[in-house]
């Protein structure tokens, strides 16, 4: 899932500066899940907004809004006559939401609300943690199911780095050592003899460096 | 009621049983056996001597292990006996003559005058703030006041009032009678007589309690002499945010915060010279509790337990000890202090004492507390008398290993503090226990004499506009002195949709409740708003005048102007300002109100039982006797458990014995169903209707169940020290035992033993004490020496935690020559062998030298461990474990024998360590438990539950892991959560915590709430 994590107040309203009405646009998936933008924290922020708003004497009316998911187009559209009577949409969907709303509602300013941090997994209530690099060329098999790329923060391949002590990066030591984790792991598999096989040189054109990604499925295309 | 549940003997010409119960005492064993009987099907006449139920649990500040509020965690227990429809609450009275045998008792009950007509009492507390007459308050242990007429504090159940006529002016001098003329409803009778009541019942609990032991017998202590030397009890007053001082710790000489505490142990408890020889058991942890609390308290101040051995036995208590020790700073001293002197200018108190190493010390206090003992309440000896029960020694009900609820006479039953001195959960367990007791005598008349209350059908108000009806509570003066009512009752009729307002002097008078009958009739109301008091007490009451009325009970709000506004307010402009807006703001909750269909679920009046050791043998046979069948689960070929490693017990029974005689009494019940060599492999359902899969060797089974009952009890720790499996002469306790009873010749050439304690107990792995262990060791040791009176015997223990009645065996032990020699766990005793020969290195503390002693035997008090199947049983059954491994009750005060989980109960050592006499009390409370269940045709589920949309919900699993009860579960085939109405507790924590608001409590839906909020900014237009 995509995590992400509401912006400080006072960064959204700054953005929010001279726009007398605002919808506050939730996103019931991913974003719901990790608590930063499903309807209730639609309706805290909304809230948060017009408390804030009466308190320095400025006129805002926010609307108060959420659709199953912002990055598709069946979900996006039906609000249009809203957004219409709206100055700016706050988007509380992740980083494609905001940017699909924008693509739709082409004349209005669609804001975000929210930072997308990371793909990852809800740990226990309150706590996520990243798992995926989303480096587009998956070598989990080769490490025991942990992620060099997205667990070292060197995202080495080959072991870790001299930072690492009594299982833990250098970076902090409430961070595990990425490869420590992959070692124990495939020691508890009894493979470790795997690791002694070296994984060559990363092509990163399949991640970042090679441009924005596109997938076109010719098979299921319409 | 139901007929569900009959043991149906129909026996013509046997004169019927009664299906009631009189349960003597008010306290919380005797509310308990109450609440369990009624819930049951069956009559309570429940005989208090005081005027108001409560008892000691009443008075105390905190609670421990946990710390919760004591009065918080009994206040819900009072008021459910106290409307409990079948419970007959007959205060200040006392039982005078029992006749007849058991099955047909009648009792002859002397109700004093109460001096108050409470058919028209309301418990305004007028005549107790009017009256002159200030006397010691017994309920402030004697260091507070209260009033010739009084309640004896202000949550008690009856919440009215008695004339203390040895104090009050119009008795004593024939003067006054203020309350008489303030009383606004003329409830004071000063002609009121005593008189006698005769109750027919089938059984008779008796619940006198415990006194605390008078501290003047340790007059070396100063208490009376000196101010500031208190007793335990009277602290708990001090603490108390109820109490004289508001919570402030004084000390009496001068008001000042005390910064140097002492507490002195033993007081009246393990002490022949005052008559007491026997531990009390709860001391150690209540001045543990009252050391951490007042360390909570104030920031710096300093407390000292003096003490014997500290007795932390119970669940949770070792841990409790040692964060006391560790992180409130309580300093512990081993040493009992001898003198205790006041110095002349300051008060200080100076205490001496003989210190671990032998040195004599003095040292000063600012307040010195006394930890008093425990006795047989005053009056309990003229009880058992009029009973024909027989007492010990120490004035105790006498009872035995394997029936320990039941008296010397048949159908009369003991519980709590008049067995044996102990705390609350213990006393809640005996409670049920006796309650299941009485239930097996009278269960075939179960249901016949309760009563059962019936309704009009509810009118259907869908699509009705809504139409208010406001009711204002004048409450006699206690409202009106404060508030306009008559303004508010003007301002409630302009408010939108309001049909109909009125004021009543008390609006909980039973004519009230005609009028406002009258008024949902007359003016077609739809809601009903009471502005008045607390809904925590009065909700219920105004609720089924609705019910009455054929309204649901959820149409109604009530507005606190009472507590919120004239208790709290002085000035009237402002108070009825306020009382305003509380109007305004429950007529506006009232518009968006809805009615709930609560709806019945059948309940299978069947039982699972998982374990077939002694807890739960004898819960299915208590059931059965109840007329319940069950399915008995063991896991192993054989029933009996751990039972079957006991030989013998303390009290000289043969276990043997009884292990047979009770699994011939298991085989030959009808009413149960044993499963052997079998486990449970599915699980799932909700209480009154629970579903699980019985695997044997060559099936498996399908099983229903209303209830489960979890027994499955607990593992012998299996030592890695001290050369245990490396020498053949090193035995824990059981294999000893086993050699005693079975092969004693091989044991009388043992000259030397060594007996080790706490292995396995009380260290890093396992921070618990194993509680049997000591006991265990006084008694093999007993043992050894009749086989052997030569025999040297040496225990090296921590702290020896022999309570209650144990502790005269352990005086007995030293008495034979049984040396007791404690080690400090830092230098924990070393056994060695060379050429076959043990050999064992010790510290003794008490004389600072290491011994060496050559023993022919070592015998290791191995420690008790969780069962190794609670893990995956646990998350099978969805109940919790506690920190050491052993399951996890509701609660550990008052409800030690539920799982949080509705329906499913708990007994036995899967609880926690405990002795036969424990368990079978608590298999027999867990059977009482789930009895009240099963006796119930169908349980009524919903009301204020939480519901989920699934349209809205998300899946996250949020409310899966936030529930406390483990209720919501997530269903594949609707992609979305699902909340069983049958087993939500309605805490809300999960609509909380929803992150896509899918989930509303019903009754509390966010815009019923909001529209009360939204309306209170609004300014009233009057």
């Amino acid at each position: 899932m995509i995590v992400g994590e509401r912006k400080p107040l006072s960064e959204i309203q700054e953005m929010l500066k001279g726009y007398k009405k605002v919808m506050v646009l939730g996103c019931r998936t991913c974003v719901a899940v990790c608590m930063a933008g499903g309807d209730k924290e639609v309706e805290l922020l909304g809230s948060l907004l017009r408390i804030a708003a009466t308190k320095d004497g400025s006129r805002l009316e926010v609307v108060e809004d959420a659709v199953e998911r912002q990055c598709d187009r069946e979900y996006i559209e039906p609000i249009r006559e809203k957004v219409a009577a709206c100055d700016a949409v706050l988007s509380m969907a992740c980083g494609c939401g905001v940017q699909f709303m924008a693509e739709l509602y082409a004349d209005k300013p669609v804001l975000p609300a929210i930072n997308t941090n990371f793909i990852g997994v809800t740990e226990s209530t309150g706590v996520w943690t990243e798992r995926c690099g989303q480096c587009g060329n998956c070598v989990l098999h080769l490490t025991g199911g942990i992620c060099p790329i997205a667990r070292c923060s060197k995202s080495l391949l080959n072991g870790p780095c001299g930072g690492s002590q009594n299982g833990k990066c250098e970076i902090s030591p409430d961070v595990d050592c990425g490869w420590q984790l992959i070692y124990n792991r495939m020691k508890q598999l009894g493979q470790l003899e795997k690791l002694a096989e070296v994984i060559p040189a990363k092509d990163w054109t399949t991640s970042r460096d090679g441009g924005p990604r596109k997938i076109v499925r010719e098979d299921v295309k319409i | 009621m139901s007929s569900k549940g009959n043991a149906g003997n129909g026996d013509v010409g046997v004169s019927r049983k009664v299906g009631a119960v009189m349960v003597v005492g008010g306290g919380i064993g005797a509310m308990q056996a109450s609440l369990d009987l009624a819930n049951a099907g069956f009559k309570v006449y429940l005989v208090e001597r005081t005027p108001s139920i409560g008892g000691r649990m009443a008075q105390l500040d905190k609670t421990f292990p946990t710390n919760d509020c004591s009065m918080c965690t009994i206040s819900p227990k009072l008021v459910e006996c106290g409307k409990h429809l079948n419970i007959d609450l007959i205060t200040y009275s006392e039982v005078q003559s029992i006749e007849g045998t058991a099955g047909n008792f009648t009792a002859k009950v002397l109700c004093k005058a109460k001096s108050v007509d409470y058919s028209k009492c309301t418990g305004c507390g007028l005549c107790q703030e009017k009256c002159p007459t200030k006397v010691d308050s017994e309920f402030e242990a004697g260091i507070g006041k209260r009033k010739a007429i009084y309640v004896p504090y202000p949550q008690a159940v009856p919440n009215k009032p008695v004339i203390d006529r040895e104090h009050c002016m119009k008795f004593t001098k024939n003067k006054c009678g203020v309350c008489q003329k303030k009383c606004p409803t003329g409830a004071i009778n000063y002609e009121d007589q005593d008189k006698i009541i005769e109750l027919k019942v089938g059984a008779i609990i008796l619940a006198p309690g415990y006194d605390p032991v008078d501290p003047k017998l340790r007059p070396e202590y100063g208490f009376g002499r000196y101010k500031n030397v208190v007793t335990s009890l009277q602290y708990e007053r001090l603490l108390s945010a109820s109490g004289p001082t508001q919570g402030h710790i004084q000390r009496p000489s001068d008001q000042k915060a005390p910064h140097k505490i002492a507490w002195i142990q033993c007081v009246g408890s393990r002490d022949a010279q005052c008559g007491n020889e026997y531990c009390s058991s709860v001391c150690c942890m209540y001045a543990t509790k009252e050391a951490i609390m007042t360390a909570e308290h104030e920031k710096g101040v300093a407390c000292s337990i003096f003490f014997n051995d500290i007795r932390a036995f119970g669940k949770g208590f070792e841990r409790y000890y040692i964060g006391a020790e560790k992180d409130s700073g309580v300093k512990y001293i081993r040493g009992i202090v001898s003198t205790v002197r006041e110095m002349q200018r300051t008060k200080n108190l100076l205490a001496r004492y003989v210190s671990d190493d032998g040195e004599i010390k003095e040292e000063e206090f600012q307040l010195v507390i006394l930890s008093v003992g425990l006795r047989p309440s005053k009056g309990s000896k003229e009880l058992a008398e009029l009973a024909g029960i027989k007492l010990d020694s120490h004035g105790y009900a006498l009872t035995s290993t394997f029936r320990p609820n039941e008296t010397t006479r048949a159908g009369v039953f003991a519980l709590g503090a008049f067995l044996a001195p102990m705390d609350i959960p213990e006393t809640v367990m005996t409670a049920s226990s006796a309650a299941a007791a009485a239930a097996e005598l009278v269960s075939e008349e179960r249901g016949s004499l309760v009563a059962q209350k019936e309704y009009p059908s509810e009118r259907d108000i869908m699509g009705q506009k809504p139409r208010v009806g406001v009711f204002v509570c004048r409450c006699g003066t206690n409202i009106a002195r404060v508030v306009d009512v008559q303004k508010v009752v003007e301002y409630a009729k302009t408010l939108p949709h309001v049909e109909f307002a009125t004021e009543s002097l008390f609006t909980c008078s039973t004519d009230s409740q005609k009028t406002i009958s009258k008024a949902i009739e007359e003016h077609n109301l739809n809601r009903v708003i009471v502005a008045a008091c607390t809904p925590a007490t009065h909700e219920p009451l105004f609720q089924d005048t609705l019910k009455e009325a054929g309204l649901n009970k959820f149409l109604f709000e009530m507005a606190n102007i009472r507590n919120q506004c004239s208790w709290v307010h002085e000035d009237p402009v402002m108070a009825t300002e306020k009382s305003k807006d509380l109007v305004r703001m429950a007529v506006a909750r009232a518009l968006k109100l809805e009615p709930i269909k609560q709806l019945q679920s059948p309940v299978t009046a069947k039982a699972l039982v998982i374990g077939g050791g002694l807890s739960g043998m004898t819960a299915a046979l208590s059931l059965a006797r109840q007329g319940f069948e069950s399915y008995l689960v063991e896991r192993s070929p054989k029933l009996g458990g751990y039972l079957n490693r006991l030989q013998y017990t303390l009290e000289g029974d043969n276990t043997q014995e009884w292990l047979k005689k009770l699994v011939g009494e298991v085989e030959k019940e009808k009413r149960i169903k044993v499963f052997t060599d079998a486990e449970v492999t599915e699980f799932s359902g909700h209480v009154g209707n629970f579903h699980a899969a019985v695997k044997t060797a060559n099936k498996t089974e399908k099983v229903d169940a209303g209830a489960v009952i979890v027994a499955t009890g607990a593992q012998e720790y299996q030592p890695t020290e001290y050369l245990y499996g490396k020498s053949p002469n090193v035995l824990t306790q059981l294999e000893l035992e086993e050699k005693i009873a079975k092969e004693p010749e091989a044991l009388r050439n043992a000259n030397t033993v060594v007996m080790i304690q706490c292995v396995g107990s009380r260290d890093d792995e396992h921070m618990y004490c194993s509680r049997v262990c000591c006991g265990q060791a006084v008694k093999n040791a007993l043992r050894l020496k009749e086989l052997n009176p030569a025999a040297k015997i040496f225990v090296l223990h921590r702290d020896i935690r022999t309570y209650a009645s144990k502790e005269l065996a352990y005086k007995k032990a030293r008495e034979k020559g049984v040396l007791f020699l404690r080690y400090n766990p830092e230098h924990k005793p070393e056994v060695a062998q060379t050429n076959g020969k043990l050999s064992v290195r010790a510290q003794d503390v008490s004389i600072g030298a290491i011994i060496d002693i050559k023993p022919d035997i070592v015998v290791l008090s191995a420690g008790i461990k969780p069962h190794e199947t609670n893990p995956t049983l646990g998350s099978l059954l969805k109940v919790p474990l506690d920190r050491d491994g052993f399951y996890l009750e509701a609660h550990l005060k008052l409800r030690p024998l539920d799982f949080s989980s509705e329906g499913i109960f708990l007994c036995g050592l899967a609880h926690s360590p405990k002795y036969i006499e424990e368990s079978v009390a608590q298999a027999r409370g867990a059977a009482s438990r789930a009895a009240s269940l099963l006796s119930k045709d169908f349980l009524t589920v919903g009301g204020v539950i939480s519901v989920v949309n699934p349209e809205k919900c998300v899946a996250c699993l949020t409310c899966v892991r936030v529930c406390p009860y483990g209720v919501p579960a997530f269903k594949d085939e609707e992609g979305a959560v699902y909340i069983e109405p049958a087993s939500c507790q309605g805490c809300g924590i999960c609509a909380g915590a929803c992150p896509n608001k899918a989930i509303e409590v019903q009754h509390y839906k966010d815009r019923q709430v909001v529209a009360k909020c939204k309306v209170l900014c609004e300014v009233s237009k009057t």
